[in-house]
């Protein structure tokens, strides 16, 4: 039972990451990105070009994908958000756009890479820290599986979940301890009021689209290592378990998202455990019970309107 | 004399013109592909290969259609399923009822081909099943459809089983763990593999026995909990993606099965080569592939020929070049001698056809021979095992059966 548990954190907080970008999209336009997964796709695409050409360690890829998506989130804010917000039903609206837009994403990506899977070799995730790790837990400075209570688990499920741990912190500290998040958590709370009260709304949700895809991105970097492989079509996956998670935890709320990722990691080695055919089941079952049981999430809290 | 040569002249002149009359201008071959999805590196390599026979023919002025007595262009006409059983049932149909296709010939993979088997069957069009291999497919009230290039997977794992039950006790393999992929190819190896171990009677005792879902990406809860049984040797039925995952996950957590069995690092070698790396894949048995084997051949090119021509065509690396390119071009070969014998496109005919071809055609992927339920039983793949050579690449050790050996096994692994 150790084991599962175990693995479902590590594994679990790497689904936070995968998730939390989805949850500050969705909490600050009320807009559904489909294509999520799609950015964490092609975040997985800049780990595997920067090891396979430069010869990096694929952690590199972390502030040059999220630096790259960023810049893309803004340019693609400019060009769609705004008139989709226009529309009498954008949370509608935003589901057929952003459909349509992962499906050219899938369709560009395979054209221009083909349709085989990819991967990175393991021992390269994080190999420049090796020597770092080996001098804290002590050990040979090579990059092997991480030994835990007798346990072994794979090195980069361990970068994975301390990178994810990280970049929580960051939204966090960005929501609540700068102006900028301030503003953004004005419009997650009260859209129209923040409109009213003399906010730049498309600034607020701008920024918030772009940190939203480089996080989608940073999280694409780690796919390799997570998922054994990945191809163009891997985001429609990638972009349903983002919404288990994020539902899960409730909705605009980063510490929800790192919480609705852990039950969801927990569950899931859980599940593998013990009723292995079933696993895949297990992000629609755990859907339909947090809608029926708990709407607003584990972490969700109740909004009265005057 | 004269007046009967005129006679037989006029006949024959009347008899070319009726063939000609008849002769459809192009023959129309239906088909589907997945150029995205889980199911994407096995079909598109089969499917490549076909096209690249097609475009052969076609350049040579088309196939020859004894039906016609005369060569005919091929058109191809394909559609992308995507990876969607649903989607893949709505295309087969369109391509029977709409296209009017000549020949139907099925998706790689027993997923895909699931959907074709029953509409085939509905509208009574014999199916050309590239690779799908489950033994569902295959029954003796069905006369439409017939496995063209891997062996039916309720054979196909015999060396593996034969193996453990042979030689395993001999070597120390008591204890078996069995992980398989929920789906109809993976699904039937592993009812297969099962019933084989439990038939012959052998002091081997399966310790684990479960089935994940085909999408799985993750093992390394289920790894641990395999080394928590203890068993003597893991065979793991799973597709290109499953296996890729599960042979890193094993890295990974530092693993060590002293049999490990896996289909695709011998079917697709290039690709998890690529993916899990050739230390990855060193010590683990698989299946012997007909590129390894070098087959002597009686139609179609030879395995080097094939490679050069597929080498020549697909330059960009972007499709592997492995076992399904080589079961895409073996299909196609069937196609070609099929439709040199028919004396018409009639679908039952054309199984004649097919069933006349079983165990006198010997093509690149082996010798095509079929049970009286279309199921394919020659074109057989021994058990080998993956070691490295000097220069630290992967090379194939047959090990089962004895008489095609060309090495021992390593047991256990070091």
């Amino acid at each position: 039972m150790l084991y599962p548990l175990i693995a479902g954190v590590l594994f679990g907080l790497y689904f936070s990451l995968v998730g939390i970008g989805l949850n500050l999209v969705f909490g600050v336009m009320r807009i559904v990105n489909l294509a999520h997964g799609d950015f964490l796709m092609l975040g997985a695409f800049v780990a595997f070009g920067i090891y396979t050409v430069a010869g990096l360690d694929p952690l590199v890829g972390i502030p040059i994908a999220f630096a790259l998506f960023c810049i893309a989130g803004l340019l693609l804010y400019w060009v769609l958000v705004p008139r989709l917000q226009r529309a009498r039903d954008p949370e509608m609206l935003s589901f057929i756009l952003f459909f349509g837009f992962s499906q050219v994403i899938e369709a560009l990506t395979t054209i221009v890479f083909g349709t085989s899977e990819r991967s990175i070799p393991s021992r390269e995730l994080a190999n420049s820290l090796a020597g770092v790790r080996a001098a804290i837990f002590g050990g040979e400075p090579t990059n092997g599986p991480f030994r835990l209570l007798g346990l072994s688990f794979p090195a980069s499920w361990v970068v994975a979940a301390t990178v994810s741990v990280i970049a929580i912190g960051c939204v966090y500290l960005y929501l609540y301890r700068t102006r900028l998040g301030t503003l953004t958590r004005a419009v997650m709370s009260r859209r129209d009021e923040a409109i009213a009260t003399g906010i730049n709304v498309d600034r607020v949700s701008a920024a918030a689209f772009g940190i939203g895809l480089g996080l989608a991105a940073v999280a694409g970097v780690f796919a390799p290592f997570m998922f054994g492989s990945f191809t163009p079509a891997f985001g429609i996956d990638a972009t349903v378990t983002s919404f288990v998670v994020v539902v899960l935890g409730s909705l605009g709320n980063p510490l929800g998202t790192a919480l609705g990722g852990i039950v969801y990691g927990v569950s899931y080695m859980i599940v593998q455990t013990y009723l292995s055919s079933w696993a895949d089941l297990l992000p629609y079952v755990l859907l339909i019970a947090i809608l029926l049981l708990r709407p607003s999430g584990l972490l969700g809290r109740r909004v009265r309107v005057a | 004399m004269i007046r009967k040569a005129a006679v037989a002249l006029a006949a024959m002149m009347l008899t070319t013109q009726a063939f000609a009359a008849d002769a459809p201008a192009e023959i129309k071959i239906g088909t589907l592909y997945a150029s995205s999805g889980r199911y994407a590196s096995i079909s598109m390599p089969v499917h490549s290969a076909l096209k690249l026979w097609v475009d052969q023919k076609n350049a040579e002025g088309g196939v020859f259609v004894k039906a016609f007595d005369k060569k005919i262009p091929i058109k191809l006409v394909a559609y992308d399923d995507q990876s969607n059983t649903a989607t893949a049932a709505t295309l087969y149909n369109q391509l029977v009822t709409q296209d009017k296709v000549d020949l139907l010939v099925a998706d790689s993979g027993s997923v895909l081909t699931a959907p074709a088997v029953t509409i085939a069957r509905d509208h009574k069009m014999f199916l050309f099943d590239q690779t799908g291999t489950g033994a569902s497919f295959f029954s003796k009230d069905n006369p439409y459809i017939a496995l063209m290039s891997d062996p039916v997977s309720t054979i196909w794992p015999k060396p593996v089983a034969d193996f453990i039950t042979h030689d395993g006790p001999g070597l120390g393999i008591k204890k078996v763990a069995i992980l398989y992929s929920t789906n109809e190819f993976t699904g039937t190896q592993a009812n297969a593999v099962r019933k084989f171990i439990k038939d012959s009677g052998a002091p081997i005792e399966i310790v684990y026995d479960q089935g994940i879902p085909t999408e799985t990406t993750n093992y390394t809860v289920i790894i641990n909990n395999i080394l928590a049984k203890e068993p003597d040797a893991v065979i793991h039925l799973g597709y290109a993606p499953n296996d890729i995952a599960f042979l890193r996950n094993v890295q990974d957590v530092g693993a060590k099965f002293k049999m490990l069995f896996c289909i695709y690092p011998g079917l697709e070698t290039e690709l998890l080569e690529k993916n899990v790396g050739a230390k990855g894949l060193q010590h683990v048995f698989t299946y012997v592939p007909p590129q390894e084997l070098d087959y002597p051949v009686n139609f179609g090119m030879k395995m080097a020929d094939f490679k050069k021509v597929w080498d020549a065509k697909y330059k960009d690396g972007k499709i592997e070049f492995g076992f399904n390119s080589v079961a895409g071009y073996t299909t196609a070969l069937i196609i070609e001698k099929t439709l040199s014998v028919a004396t018409s496109l009639d679908q039952m005919e054309l199984r004649k056809a097919v069933f006349s071809l079983s165990g006198n055609l010997k093509t690149l992927d082996g010798t095509f021979a079929l049970d009286e339920m279309g199921g394919q039983i020659g074109e057989l793949t021994p058990l080998g095992q993956l070691e490295l050579n000097e220069h630290g690449h992967i090379k194939f050790v047959s090990i089962y059966p004895h008489e095609t050996a060309t090495g021992k096994p390593v047991y256990p692994r070091p």
